[in-house]
């Protein structure tokens, strides 16, 4: 957004827009899409240990018309890429993906020369937000995605970075 | 000894044979010489192999047209199927297809049944009506070798998107 | 329980159990026809996550195949692991020194108990129950915590080699596993008190989904499948191999061939699996992890060779067909999850859809070990 001439007087709505970021981004909504074995650590950080209702994101949620946020956990498939394009299209705006794992950034170990079966990353055919490397990443890895994703979507931050400080 | 009279029944299917061990396996000693005759195409027939190496007991090698008969008969001694799989013997213009059994109790007896068809026209029957469990076996064949199993009662792709048309597992398969 | 007498042939509908369920653990597809909640015909779609390992297995050398097993079934990865060194170790006649193999078995012992907690909880969470997945992923954080520091992975460990183990453990380990063992039992009893004698979670279980032997064997169903229907096989027991004739422990088995005794064989293998543990570290000799010759390039000798082991999920097998080349000419991966999933289209006719949900939560599903 540039600048707007924004009369002075009625209605102001960049204090609204903040505070709305400041929501959407406490409370992601995820979809419960776990492909692979990227799912378990994406289950293990909704569990007691790491914690991810901390962040606001635990309430996992079955359906898409019910979720703001995809975390695309696993390879994706040729015979698996439709259904997972309904599921986006089925999402309300507004809506982000995560793209976790190396397999859903660019194939992953499943990525060799003559392969016949994958899509080489979520990438291709979905607005990716945020990427997490591993293999699989870490719960704290994440972590920091769901973080990296709430500073995206409104400019509040949780906490200062401490290399720019 | 559930082994041995499994073996004798199998033996009934060559008749005038003797199970032997092939003379194509190499001693430890030769895997580095490349520059031997190829072996001989196998015949076949019924061999016993040294479970501490190969980890089966009974190797036999059918025709397609004995092959119901080979599964009856370990199905009546109480066998399960463990897989069904293929190879592709491209330099023999070859496929061949191995089923794989083994026992529940303790009389631990692995068999394999092998048999190999041609290439181009690659046709073996179903033994889906004896083992129930090889309808998905078979179908998973079927998708990576292009193997028809006749008298399968669904041979429509397993693991490969429904309108598959390639079969991976050859060695001619270009992605 | 029998599907009511259909009223109109034309009264069917059919429901997609979508390959995006929570209940189906992975993507997996089921389309049913339904006559309202009961089950006419079940047709299962798998192939959503097919990786191709065994072609893989035909374009990478033994080394580099190390990687792929962990990632079929990644709930219970070294015991696949293990079936593939053990595989090549005896066709290459590689010698494994006895302190590998304890190690070996005391981390694919520690493994299953961490895929039976995966398992109890993500089944529980399916009959409704949500707190035991709590309770249960935080008793498997400990395990994945001494497997860590010794593997360096939490989840698809690498950690096998041809011929020993990458990396030795140490007194760290050997002292977390064994304050793990009483944590570990303190905690079976809190789960038997808090689900297995629930009387809503027996209820949802007793008389659901009965298998018969005769089932089982015509589709090649084994471990827990198998052991609640009364067969006794475990490839520990009834084909040993590694250090596991060494150990004293007993495998369960259950008669009443429903969704319970199911639940009771696994449960009651955790037990058996820690006092594979506990024996495992008392006997546990010093010396390498490593043999002193060994091959610089892994190349068994032309022929095929077969290895099974029990993993958690049941007997797995890998053929290798070899031409003496760096590369296997085949690489069979024989999953006990597909010969376990295939006995669920059959059986869950005339089901209630719930009950089928309860039915594929016991049965232990991994989907990429399906696909592979």
């Amino acid at each position: 957004m540039g600048t707007q001439n924004i009369p002075s007087s009625v209605v102001q709505f960049a204090l609204a827009d903040k505070l709305i970021g400041i929501g959407r981004a406490n409370s992601l909504w995820p979809l419960t899409f776990g492909i692979a074995c990227c799912a378990i650590e994406m289950m293990a950080t909704g569990c007691a240990r790491f914690d991810m209702s901390r962040f606001g994101a635990e309430v996992f949620r079955p359906s898409a018309r019910q979720s703001d946020l995809m975390i695309v956990a696993g390879t994706i498939t040729k015979k698996m890429m439709p259904g997972i394009k309904t599921l986006y299209d089925q999402m309300p705006e507004p809506k982000w993906v995560m793209a976790l794992g190396n397999c859903a950034i660019s194939g992953g170990p499943f990525a060799f020369e003559g392969q016949y079966s994958i899509i080489l990353g979520a990438d291709q055919f979905l607005p990716v937000d945020v990427y997490i490397p591993g293999c699989p990443p870490r719960p704290e890895a994440l972590l920091q995605g769901i973080i990296e994703l709430e500073h995206l979507i409104s400019d509040w931050k949780r906490w200062k970075n401490p290399e720019a400080a | 000894m559930i082994c041995e009279q499994t073996k004798r029944a199998l033996q009934r299917l060559f008749p005038g044979s003797v199970p032997a061990e092939p003379a194509v396996e190499t001693s430890s000693g030769d895997q580095d010489k490349k520059d031997k005759a190829p072996p001989a195409p196998r015949q076949n027939g019924l061999v016993t192999r040294d479970y501490a190496v190969h980890g089966y007991h009974l190797d036999a090698q059918v025709a397609p047209g004995q092959l119901i008969e080979a599964v009856t008969i370990l199905d009546e001694a109480e066998f399960f199927l463990e897989s069904i799989t293929g190879v592709d013997w491209i330099k023999e213009n070859q496929l061949e297809v191995i089923y794989d059994f083994s026992r529940y109790d303790f009389e631990v007896c692995r068999v394999v049944i092998r048999t190999r068809i041609d290439r181009t026209a690659p046709e073996v029957p179903t033994i889906t009506g004896i083992y129930w469990g090889a309808n998905w076996h078979e179908r998973e064949t079927h998708d990576f070798f292009g193997i028809k199993f006749t008298g399968h009662p669904h041979l429509i792709p397993l693991l490969l998107p429904e309108d598959a048309d390639f079969h991976p597992l050859l060695k001619d398969f270009k992605a | 329980m029998n599907a009511p007498i259909l009223l109109q042939p034309d009264e069917t509908f059919i429901l997609n159990v979508g390959p995006q369920h929570p209940a189906t653990h992975g993507v997996l597809r089921v389309k049913m026809e339904m006559n309202g909640e009961y089950i006419v015909n079940a047709e299962t779609v798998v192939g959503y996550i097919h990786r191709m390992h065994e072609k893989m297995g035909e374009i990478k050398s033994y080394p580099q195949f190390l990687m792929n097993l962990s990632r079929m079934d990644y709930l219970g990865a070294l015991g696949y692991s293990h079936c593939h060194v053990l595989l090549v170790e005896k066709a290459s006649g590689i010698v494994v020194p006895e302190r590998a193999e304890y190690i070996r078995a005391i981390t694919v012992e520690l493994n299953r108990i961490a895929s039976h907690l995966f398992w109890f909880g993500a089944f529980v969470m399916d009959l409704g129950g949500f707190s035991p997945l709590m309770y249960a992923l935080q008793d498997r954080e400990h395990i994945l915590d001494m497997l860590e520091a010794v593997t360096g992975s939490r989840l698809t460990y690498c950690y096998y080699r041809f011929g020993g183990l990458c990396n030795d453990v140490d007194d760290e380990f050997i002292s977390a596993a064994r304050r793990f063992i009483p944590r570990m039992r303190k905690s079976l009893k809190k789960y038997r008190a808090l689900v297995t004698g629930n009387i809503i979670f027996r209820k949802r279980l007793e008389g659901i989904a009965p298998l018969t032997k005769e089932m089982c064997r015509k589709y090649g169903a084994s471990s827990a499948v198998a052991r609640g229907s009364g067969i006794n096989f475990d490839v520990r027991k009834n084909e040993p191999y590694s250090v596991y004739p060494e150990f004293d422990f007993d495998v369960p088995v259950y008669h009443e061939c429903d969704s319970l005794a199911r639940y009771m064989v696994r449960m009651d293998e955790i037990e058996q699996s820690l006092r594979i543990v506990e024996q495992g570290l008392d006997k546990l000799p010093g010396g390498p992890i490593m043999p002193e010759k060994k091959p610089k390039l892994i190349k068994p000798p032309a022929g095929d060779y077969y290895q099974a082991v029990e993993t958690a999920r049941g007997s797995f097998g890998i053929r290798l067909v070899s031409d003496g080349g760096k590369n296997p000419y085949r690489l069979k991966l024989r999953s006990p999850t597909y010969s376990n999933m295939h006995l669920f289209d059959e059986a869950c006719r005339g089901m209630m859809i719930m009950d089928a949900l309860a039915f594929m939560g016991s049965l232990d599903l991994v989907i990429p070990e399906i696909d592979r």
